[in-house]
């Protein structure tokens, strides 16, 4: 092979794609379509496991949680951990955590004058629960909570008040028939196993957009629910935020190693299995839709160039007997295909990109929003384009797409040139 | 100097279920610079003659050797090799690729050789003006006349030096002005450039201008005469500079 | 067979390996609707099946205010009237009634706040599978008849509450809630069963205890959240809901009593349907358009490969409508062949799938959040064998108006003399 030769096969290649332009454009047209397809639903599908996964790790600890070794089986305040010290607290400390919270989780039921609701009671400290998972803006009404030190704590009367506030979600509240400004009673459990209640104020009403979190979780100062159930210098989980979701390796194996071993540190994925297994699933949809919508095109893909090198057999007759080798018959075809395929990638891939881009504000599904939330994902979808899915795409219908071409290609080289010379 | 050499070449082709003789027991050499023609009816085997000595065809028994080597036992690789190399074609239709410029088209064989593209560009040139086709070096197949069209493809055969032309009924579809002209410039190339020219035929009219007559019948060569001098000046002139007003459609 | 029949049937063959390249692409695109969609209409039907089955029942008539917010003081007075009402008119044995309320459960180390239901004992198993699906123990008994008597303070509860209250058969219980009048309610009852749902948030949060007693204990005697009615055909129901609902406003003008069929109670099912629906239906769309470029392309190239053809038939005096019918008649006999072959295929693929049951890795998860067996078993159905292949036939058919048209645009003498 020589570089002229190369040249050459391109010229024949490139204009034979278009000597008959009509086939030649509606097979682009139908592989622009194939690969606009592969890489659209697939940032589709991203989209939506992505928002999963964000709501799911959300409504979860974080990327990476320290519990009790029971606490997941049992989640009651028997079960409970120190709040970090030592080498635990340096390495949460440590710039590889992005945020770190501590909270107090216990099951309780909350009764307003006229209704009675399980939810589950969450003692945060306002200042790092904010920066770790709660987002402020969600507040409709009211306030978070204060973040309180020690010191105030202690001698501030405005602040002892201020700290027995209490958070709820807006349909929590509208299902209690209560609202800002009032008082509830939250009922649970102390360490002893005795029935423990307490009023508390409604300081402020979030709204979330994960379905069923805001009738779920309520939010109150963490020293006092540690006083109220009796756990001293214990919490029961404390949830740590990477860089990102997805690897998460490293940061476990961080927490890990500083971590006493009473204590149990585990990654999202083996705290929520069907998060985990969606996300993987969807590595294998992915292959398995742009592996399908290949096939789908490889037909008309190989119908095509079977009939390129049909119409041109004495051609490529005349090619042979001017000393064109069988290999050089089968670049020139391979090289027409390829052509051909590149062209399409390059139509879908800019078709995909520019909707992507169009829809780049989501896609409102409100209609089956209920629909959604079984699945666990919300009512906008998000196209997510991870560059990886593009590349498969392009790197499968071109390697798929030439060794389809191969048989046609193996055809043409295979002529006898005499034979090819006088068919008519 | 022996150039082309056959010896006791033997091929049948199967068709349906009689047996046809494409050649039978044929030895023939030719010398350098030689200019044969093969005449005979259709079927009498000339066509798988220079089918066989083009490397086309694998004859079944009997050896060609070109040169000092032996091409019936070459694969098909080397053959290919030996065509490009070797032997120029010319055949009766369906000469040119269409999607490629007369002078692409000429340029073709040297592409695959691997010759520069400064050198292919002056020798295609070259070669075009030669054949009197200067000026329509970026003409398509489709925009040339017949006898233009065989024109460039005798230009093509010419352009890569080969021992060998081999060319196929080259003026079957041509009218016989027309014809003459481009036997005329074969003739004069084959003088010029001491190129060896095999020619299958059977139109009468242009037997004459080969001073070697090989006639062949039912895959026999039956005789084998070399005639004194060309008689090629039926018309008279130069074909290189006469033959560019050609009408032919 | 006709002449022309007879025509188009060897054109088709006339390029073997094309046809047989465009009737495979035909048949596996069929193949691959037919699969997935038996398996999406199989799963739709056992999501409904096991959601609605297991325990919110295909019907409930509840206060209409009930359904947005369930609030303990919007019930329904007699509802052993309501009851016996609607088993006369309706025909239906399944029907009971049901009270629910939270209540903070403690065991003797633990405590929870859950979701208390009151059920009748007797006819609880009518119209929910959790009666059946006790582990250990049984399910709750009728009390007795005696109208002085106590009722019985016994209760089941979901596996994993019980695990996490460490209780166990035998065990007391003690509840702690509201009664319906605001006052304080509190009593203590025995553990007779567990039940495994499958569905976590059931097993999690939910006792049932006997609703007489329920009513005992929470001040609401005589009362009822709701009715719940299970029908043999569930996806009928818009017949029985206005029977129901011209019922409740003879008998009970008042008290703003509502039909909610699943639908309403449940309206993620059908929208998780809708949404899986869609998403499908656009990959679906994907797979039929691409097949009908296939069919475009090779019925262009049929036909340019007959321009001198059809300009000879032309020029002997045949109507070039005649010709695009020839072109259609070819496609439609494609189409033809590509869809009972994909029928036949997809359906012996859905067959052997119903006997072995369908896996993906990752499946287990889904089946867990869904409620849903772990492998699946679709069934051969006419719909699903026959609705995607009709719809590739009819796109290819389509997908032939371009090459078509092409005819109509010949004349005949520059056709004659095309190559």
């Amino acid at each position: 092979m020589n570089v002229s030769s190369l040249t050459i096969a391109f010229t024949l290649a490139w204009r034979n794609l278009w000597r008959n332009y009509r086939r030649t454009l509606i097979m682009l047209l139908a592989i622009g379509l194939g690969v606009w397809a592969m890489v659209f639903m697939t940032a589709m599908m991203r989209g939506m496991v992505d928002g999963m996964l964000k709501d799911g790790i959300r409504a979860l600890p974080g990327h990476v949680q320290i519990h009790h070794p029971n606490y997941l089986d049992d989640p009651s305040v028997a079960n409970s951990i120190a709040e970090p010290q030592g080498t635990l607290l340096d390495a949460l400390n440590h710039p590889q955590v992005d945020a770190w919270a501590m909270r107090v989780k216990v099951p309780a039921v909350i009764s307003s004058e006229r209704e009675t609701r399980g939810v589950m009671l969450l003692g945060v400290d306002a200042a790092a629960e904010l920066n770790l998972s709660f987002d402020i803006s969600h507040i409709t009404q009211g306030q978070f909570l204060p973040s309180l030190t020690e010191e105030e704590l202690a001698v501030d009367v405005q602040a002892q008040k201020a700290a027995k506030g209490i958070v709820i979600g807006v349909k929590l509240a509208q299902k209690l028939e209560t609202r800002l400004g009032k008082r509830i009673v939250v009922m649970t459990q102390d360490i002893d196993n005795t029935i423990v209640d307490r009023g508390f104020r409604i300081v402020g009403l979030y709204q979330s957009d994960i379905p069923g979190f805001e009738e779920m979780y309520v939010y109150s100062d963490r020293r006092l629910i540690q006083s109220m159930v009796g756990l001293k210098g214990q919490v029961s989980e404390i949830a740590i935020n990477g860089d990102g979701y997805r690897d998460n390796q490293a940061l476990l194996s961080h927490i890990a190693n500083a971590s006493p071993a009473d204590m149990k540190v585990e990654s999202w994925r083996q705290v929520d299995a069907y998060l985990s297994a969606m996300l993987e699933m969807m590595d294998g949809f992915v292959l398995v839709w742009i592996v399908v919508i290949f096939l789908a095109l490889s037909f008309g893909l190989m119908n095509t160039l079977i009939m390129a090198v049909f119409e041109r057999v004495r051609e490529i007759g005349l090619m042979q007997a001017l000393g064109m080798r069988s290999s050089g018959v089968m670049r020139m075809i391979l090289i027409e295909s390829l052509l051909l395929l590149l062209l399409g990638l390059a139509a879908g891939n800019i078709c995909s990109l520019l909707s992507i881009a169009a829809i780049q504000d989501g896609i409102d599904v409100t209609a089956v929003a209920e629909g959604m939330a079984m699945f666990g994902a919300k009512a906008v979808l998000y196209p997510v384009l991870q560059y990886s899915d593009m590349l498969l795409a392009n790197v499968v219908v071109i390697v798929l797409g030439l060794l389809t071409s191969l048989y046609p290609a193996w055809r043409a080289a295979h002529y006898d040139p005499i034979v090819a010379l006088n068919k008519h | 100097m022996i150039k082309v050499t056959c010896r006791k070449l033997r091929k049948t082709f199967v068709q349906g279920e009689t047996q046809i003789k494409g050649l039978d027991d044929v030895s023939l050499s030719i010398e350098k610079g030689e200019f044969v023609c093969l005449s005979g009816p259709s079927g009498s085997g000339k066509t798988t003659l220079l089918n066989a000595l083009g490397g086309l065809h694998t004859p079944d028994e009997g050896t060609i050797e070109i040169d000092g080597d032996v091409i019936s036992q070459m694969g098909a690789s080397e053959l290919a090799d030996l065509r490009l190399r070797r032997i120029g074609f010319v055949f009766q239709s369906y000469n040119l690729i269409p999607v490629l410029s007369a002078q692409e088209n000429v340029e073709f064989v040297m592409q695959i050789q691997g010759v520069d593209s400064q050198e292919r560009d002056q020798r295609a040139k070259a070669i075009l003006k030669e054949v009197g086709l200067e000026g329509m070096e970026t003409r398509l197949p489709a925009e040339l006349s017949g006898g233009q069209q065989q024109r460039v493809a005798v230009a093509r055969a010419l352009v890569s030096e080969p021992a060998l032309i081999l060319a196929d009924e080259p003026t079957a579809n041509l009218d016989s002005a027309t014809a003459e002209n481009l036997m005329q410039l074969l003739e004069n190339l084959n003088r010029k450039h001491q190129v060896t020219l095999v020619l299958a035929t059977h139109d009468t009219r242009i037997m004459g201008f080969a001073r070697r007559q090989i006639r062949m019948q039912d895959g026999k060569i039956i005789s084998d005469e070399i005639s004194s001098g060309s008689q090629h000046a039926l018309r008279g002139g130069d074909p290189l500079t006469a033959s560019h007003q050609e009408q032919d459609f | 067979m006709n002449i022309e029949l007879r025509l188009a049937w060897r054109n088709l063959w006339r390029h073997k390996k094309r046809t047989w390249i465009t009737v495979a692409a035909m048949v596996f695109s069929n193949v691959l609707l037919v699969l997935m969609l038996s398996l999406q209409l199989g799963s739709y039907q056992m999501m409904i099946d096991n959601a609605l089955g297991l325990f919110s029942g295909q019907i409930q008539i509840q206060h209409q205010d009930y359904l947005e917010n369930p609030k303990f003081r919007d019930d329904i007075v007699h509802p052993q009237g309501l009851v016996n009402t609607l088993k006369q008119a309706t025909d239906l044995e399944t029907i009971s009634s049901r009270g629910v309320t939270f209540a903070l459960v403690s065991s003797a180390s633990r405590s929870y706040g859950v979701q208390v239901v009151g059920v009748e004992p007797q006819s609880e198993p009518l119209v929910s599978t959790i009666p059946g699906l006790i582990i250990e123990g049984r399910y709750l008994q009728a009390s007795s008849s005696k109208q002085n008597e106590d009722p019985v303070a016994e209760v089941v509860l979901g596996k994993v509450l019980a695990r996490n209250l460490k209780v166990g058969l035998g065990d007391e219980l003690t509840l702690l809630g509201s009664g319906r009048d605001g006052s304080f309610a509190a009593g203590v009852a025995t553990v007779v069963g567990i039940f495994n749902s499958s569905l976590p948030a059931l097993d999690r949060t939910m006792i049932q205890l006997p609703l007489d007693y329920f009513q005992h204990l929470f001040a609401s005697e005589n009362r009822a959240s709701y009715v719940v009615l299970n029908t043999p055909t569930p996806l009928e129901l818009t017949q029985l809901n206005a029977t129901i609902a011209e019922l409740l406003a003879q008998q009970r003008p008042d008290e703003s009593l509502q039909v909610r069929d699943w639908d309403a109670l449940q309206p993620g099912i059908r929208q998780a349907i809708q949404a899986d629906l869609s998403s499908a239906a656009f990959m679906y769309g994907v797979l039929i358009l691409l097949v009908a470029f296939s069919v475009m392309n090779t019925q262009l190239m049929s036909v340019l490969e007959r321009t001198r053809e059809f300009g000879t038939m032309m020029a002997l005096g045949l109507k070039p409508w005649r010709l695009v019918k020839l072109i259609f008649l070819e496609t439609t006999m494609m189409a033809t062949l590509g869809m009972l072959l994909g029928a036949i295929l997809g359906a012996m693929l859905t067959q052997y799938y119903h006997v072995v049951g369908f896996y993906y890795p990752g499946m287990e998860e889904m089946a867990a959040k869904f409620n849903l067996p772990e492998r699946f078993y679709p069934d051969v159905t006419w719909f699903a064998t026959f609705i995607g292949p009709i719809f590739v036939m009819i796109a290819s058919i389509i997908a032939a108006i371009y090459p078509a048209l092409k005819i109509r645009k010949l004349d005949p003498i520059s056709a004659m003399r095309a190559v």
